[in-house]
């Protein structure tokens, strides 16, 4: 067997990691002592809702545009974009035709591609570049020298995405890829831009009597089992785990000035935010 | 209501002006999946099994090729020794998980590169993901087989893990995923050990029994300190919705992979449950 020698690397970690396994609930835990270092921590992810804002044309996309174009010496921004409507009809269609979950996510990552080239385009005379996914390297130069980018939201899973613990549409959409992207650069903030205040009791398109919810912790949120959220469900569970981002926030993008406030760093909208952070913040 | 409350363009769908976080919107997409390639078998070669380099894999390849006439096999390949050498290094530098699982992919990708290399003269190509997206009918059609990156190609959005920081989606989630979404016929993990055993047969030896059949509650009510594979597979089998059962056999056996591809019930079987 060919073996790499453990005596050539002086690395606490490196005669555990080679020898162990990596199930090895010790081994686990001891990957978890040296600290993440944060890549980009000055970069902001906003994540521009597909049904909520996009789908909306002109009337909500050109003031939004505006609002980035005006915090662009101010913030670095990475934009994903959501789906929106198109994705729900092929979701819908996909189904019918008996197609799998992996299959529902390639299709809808087209759609949610559609959407962040058309905020590229109209972005463009600022420098902004889309970028794929394999385009991520070059991320830190197109920061430094146009102050943004624009990307698809969905994460690259492609067909290796994860059937849903019920029905079939993909879990991980694009929520829980813009929010990966924060995570991954340790990145300042996670904004969601939609077309609501923030986080209702219950869906304010539905329900008159839904309360905006400003700030709540993600444990009192999962406690209180919500039918519908704002929010993808598997950000949440992710967010039990992250080294950097501990908190999220969601602004409406129909009222112009909100995303501002957020990357200003102002409690607008809903925060949901973990909680072991907060007490050590205090 | 907000002024927020609603806009009239979209496309009609049953899904259309609904929530996709709601439950009962979700509980409505349940309904039958169809097989895409019932046919195809997929079939996972450990790292440990590469590492060992031709001794035990020249035999494995020849054991695929006597069997391409009767199967289709879909071949992915571990990573092996170099990746936990490259996390090593990586977590000592601080980087993050997502960094972790991009660069860790590439040494399951060069393992299967060497594979596909050893099987051309017999029709197997190297498909990275987005080749493994559009050509696989047709390379499978051409060949009866395919060789592809045992890591999944979550790339920078891997998932920070419940503990510590080794990427959760290594080279046997990657083949599993496959095989699901394939509606593949079986899904096959070739090892150095002979199974599941009651303990770590490379720690405990003559101590360690062969489990040849379990459920997933089954086995995760063991607690078993070490498995021969990524624990989220056992996660993922639970949500199949096709491919409810996975073979873990010692591929440095001759014959173990012809009698696992002809059904019979060698080295371990994992079933949902």
């Amino acid at each position: 067997m060919r073996k790499l020698s453990t005596d050539s690397i002086p690395l606490p970690l490196a005669k555990q990691l080679l020898e162990g396994s990596l199930s090895d609930v010790s081994v686990m835990r001891a990957t978890a002592a040296p600290a993440d270092f944060p890549i980009l921590p000055w970069a902001n992810v906003v994540k521009i809702g597909g049904q909520s804002v996009i789908d909306r044309g002109r009337a909500a996309v050109y003031p939004l545009i505006d609002e980035v174009v005006t915090n662009l010496g101010r913030h670095k921004m990475i934009i994903g974009t959501g789906a929106g409507t198109r994705a729900r009809h092929i979701y819908s269609l996909a189904i019918e035709l008996g197609l799998p979950t992996g299959v529902l996510t390639v299709l809808g990552t087209a759609v949610a591609w559609q959407n962040a080239q058309m905020m590229h385009y109209l972005l463009a005379r600022h420098g902004i570049p889309f970028i794929e996914p394999l385009d991520f390297s070059i991320l830190p130069h197109y920061l430094a020298v146009s102050g943004a980018v624009v990307c698809q939201g969905m994460p690259p899973y492609k067909l290796w995405e994860e059937n849903p613990n019920v029905g079939r549409i993909p879990p991980q959409r694009t929520d829980t890829g813009c929010f990966l992207i924060a995570e991954v650069f340790g990145a300042r903030k996670m904004i969601y831009v939609k077309d609501e205040d923030g986080l209702y009791t219950a869906d304010p398109k539905k329900d008159s009597k839904a309360e905006l919810i400003p700030r709540i912790s993600l444990a009192e949120l999962l406690s209180l089992d919500l039918n519908d959220l704002i929010v993808e469900r598997a950000v949440l569970d992710l967010m039990t785990n992250t080294q950097h981002v501990t908190e999220i926030q969601f602004v409406n993008g129909l009222k112009p000035g909100q995303l501002t406030a957020a990357l200003e760093g102002e409690p607008v909208g809903t925060v949901i935010y973990r909680e072991d952070e907060e007490s050590i913040h205090e | 209501m907000s002024d927020s409350a609603a806009h009239d363009n979209h496309v009609p769908s049953r899904l259309m002006r609904e929530s996709l976080v709601d439950k009962d919107v979700i509980a409505g997409t349940e309904s039958s999946v169809v097989r895409i390639l019932p046919h195809i078998n997929v079939i996972q070669i450990g790292g440990r099994i590469m590492d060992r380099g031709r001794e035990a894999l020249l035999p494995l390849l020849d054991e695929i090729v006597e069997n391409q006439i009767h199967h289709t096999q879909l071949i992915a390949v571990g990573a092996g020794i170099r990746s936990r050498h490259i996390l090593a290094v990586g977590l000592d530098l601080g980087l993050p998980t997502g960094v972790l699982a991009t660069l860790s992919a590439k040494d399951a990708a060069q393992n299967a590169y060497m594979v596909s290399c050893l099987l051309a003269r017999h029709g197997f190509v190297y498909l990275e993901a987005p080749f493994v997206v559009q050509l696989l009918p047709a390379m499978l059609a051409a060949a009866r087989g395919a060789v592809f990156n045992g890591v999944p190609p979550y790339d920078l959005w891997e998932h920070p893990p419940q503990i510590g920081r080794i990427p959760p989606h290594r080279t046997d989630s990657g083949p599993y995923m496959l095989a699901e979404v394939f509606g593949a016929r079986r899904m096959i993990f070739l090892k150095d050990v002979d199974g599941l055993h009651t303990s770590d047969p490379a720690l405990n030896g003559g101590y360690a029994q062969l489990i040849p059949e379990t459920s997933v509650s089954e086995l995760r009510a063991r607690k078993l300190a070490t498995l021969p594979l990524d624990p989220v597979v056992l996660d993922l089998i639970q949500k199949a919705k096709l491919v409810k059962e996975i073979q873990i056999v010692n591929g440095l056996r001759p014959g173990n992979l012809s009698r696992a591809l002809a059904g019979e019930k060698v080295g371990s079987v994992i079933r949902a449950g």
